[in-house]
């Protein structure tokens, strides 16, 4: 074949190898979400209207596939994960009326229970910190989120002309009062096993 | 009408704005607005990224407190907050395995019965359009509007039930009943980049670039919104977003309840217009709405 064309196949279809071949995955999707994973057409609506594709490592459509496949380690490991929007779009659209914003979520929440490294560490961060908020006080206060988002990396001056110009127009709050009953948010954290582990 | 209202954190915070103007314009219209006494966060992006069921505990202990109240509805002014009771409110309706896991989260009955409802459906289904086109003494001529509606507001439509999900129209009819004239542009329900605002900006500075690019390329003079987030993130990352693309994106980004109020003869002072980073003002002005 032409060479335009081998640099095209090479760069597109890439091999796999791939993991045991068994379905626990998807039985245990079934099982936690109700998604029934076989209903799948393959069809790529959900890629076509998704906001972030072009930056997945995986689109949409691939991510069903993969979980179809079993294939937990490369699902654990993917970047998609860490800058999916969950705008909803793909569950909308899908024709089987798969949520897939929710496999994301759930595939998540099982690579953060599995110790898989992120491959943005800054997402997690920050979600971990929001949930500390809510934690120790029940409400987010942004201003003290942002300023321990950055002094937790290090960036000291991010935003920082951003702030500027929310403390003139009288936006920043370094203050917010706690709710009363925090014993019953802190105890929803208390006995959830993902918390444990953060 | 009394309902039940859940303002959330940005609305204590940063878009208090959207807090003000939103209780100016319903106690205009005759809704009563009780504030749920001691709520908790919603748990935002965060909660359902990492932890789905703390989502829904986070909502359940929400909406038994609204039970407490004797109120059968709660309204939710901002469009994340309100999606995340909503999917609570419908995981624990339709899921029983759910339901009972939450109950031993909260220790508490898993809270079926309110009914959540953003402000701007509240507004629009069950006070509904005559009834706020009637309330109009300044109509909103000559502005030229995009009706942003951000992605949790139409979607997921099973659990939402409020618009279509791609192209709603409901945020377009209410302007128009205000006398303004709305654009017809394609990104009027696509994400802004929501929570990724300080974790991952750049996909704010995309998506929401994409959205300014839209509205603009759509003739809109200015850009009206139903989410603190989508708020703050248009408005704040403007100038990135400009020098990013070469281009100038004039418009303010306004909340809808301050449009409402301008409506109802309400001041820009009384309606907190100035708080927004991009002051819509001279716009206003130049239209001689003020």
């Amino acid at each position: 074949m032409p060479d335009s064309t081998k640099q095209v196949t090479q760069s597109y279809y890439k091999t796999y190898k791939l993991d045991n071949i068994d379905d626990s995955l998807k039985l245990e999707l079934k099982e936690k979400c109700g998604i029934d994973i076989e209903t799948c057409l393959e069809c790529g609506k959900c890629t076509g209207g998704c906001s972030n594709t072009h930056i997945f490592d995986f689109t949409p459509r691939k991510i069903v596939q993969l979980i179809k496949m079993g294939q937990e380690t490369r699902l654990y490991h993917l970047d998609a994960l860490w800058t999916c929007v969950s705008c909803q779009l793909c569950v909308d659209r899908c024709p089987a009326g798969i949520d897939i914003a929710r496999i994301i979520d759930f595939v998540r929440e099982k690579a953060i229970k599995r110790g898989a490294e992120p491959t943005r560490s800054n997402v997690k961060m920050f979600h971990e910190l929001m949930l500390d908020e809510i934690n120790k006080t029940g409400r987010v206060g942004e201003t003290v989120l942002m300023i321990k988002f950055n002094l937790k990396r290090g960036l000291y001056f991010e935003n920082a002309d951003l702030g500027r110009k929310l403390f003139f127009k009288g936006k920043l709050k370094l203050f917010i009062p706690g709710i009363k009953n925090i014993g019953q948010v802190r105890r929803m954290f208390n006995s959830n096993p993902v918390q444990r582990e953060v | 009408m009394n309902v039940a209202y859940f303002p959330g954190c940005s609305l204590h915070g940063m878009a208090s704005e959207y807090d003000l103007s939103a209780r100016l314009v319903c106690k205009h219209l005759g809704i009563n607005l009780q504030e749920i006494e001691d709520w908790n966060c919603c748990g935002a992006t965060a909660a359902h990224s990492l932890d789905h069921l703390l989502n829904v505990a986070l909502g359940a202990r929400n909406l038994n407190i609204v039970k407490e109240m004797h109120l059968d509805r709660v309204t939710a002014p901002c469009a994340g907050c309100f999606n995340r009771l909503k999917t609570a409110s419908y995981e624990m309706r339709h899921n029983p395995r759910v339901a009972a896991e939450v109950e031993k989260l909260i220790i508490a009955p898993a809270p079926v019965e309110p009914e959540v409802t953003n402000l701007l459906q509240l507004l629009i289904e069950i006070k509904g359009i005559e009834a706020i086109a009637r309330q109009v003494v300044k109509p909103l001529k000559g502005l030229k509007l995009a009706a942003y509606y951000g992605c949790l507001l139409t979607r997921p439509t099973k659990v939402v039930e409020f618009d279509a999900s791609e192209q709603p129209i409901s945020l377009d009819l209410l302007l128009n009943a205000l006398g303004a004239e709305t654009v017809i542009w394609g990104h009027k329900a696509e994400c802004c980049g929501g929570g990724y605002a300080a974790s991952e900006t750049n996909i704010v500075l995309d998506l929401g670039g994409q959205v300014l690019d839209s509205a603009h390329a759509a003739g809109a003079e200015a850009i009206v919104v139903a989410c603190p987030m989508c708020q703050i993130n248009l408005d704040s990352r403007r100038g990135k977003i400009e020098a990013d693309r070469g281009k100038k994106y004039d418009m303010p980004i306004i909340y809808f309840t301050q449009l409402m109020g301008l409506a109802y003869g309400y001041s820009p002072r009384q309606l907190g217009l100035s708080k927004l980073l991009l002051n819509p003002i001279t716009l206003l002005k130049s239209k001689e709405l003020v």
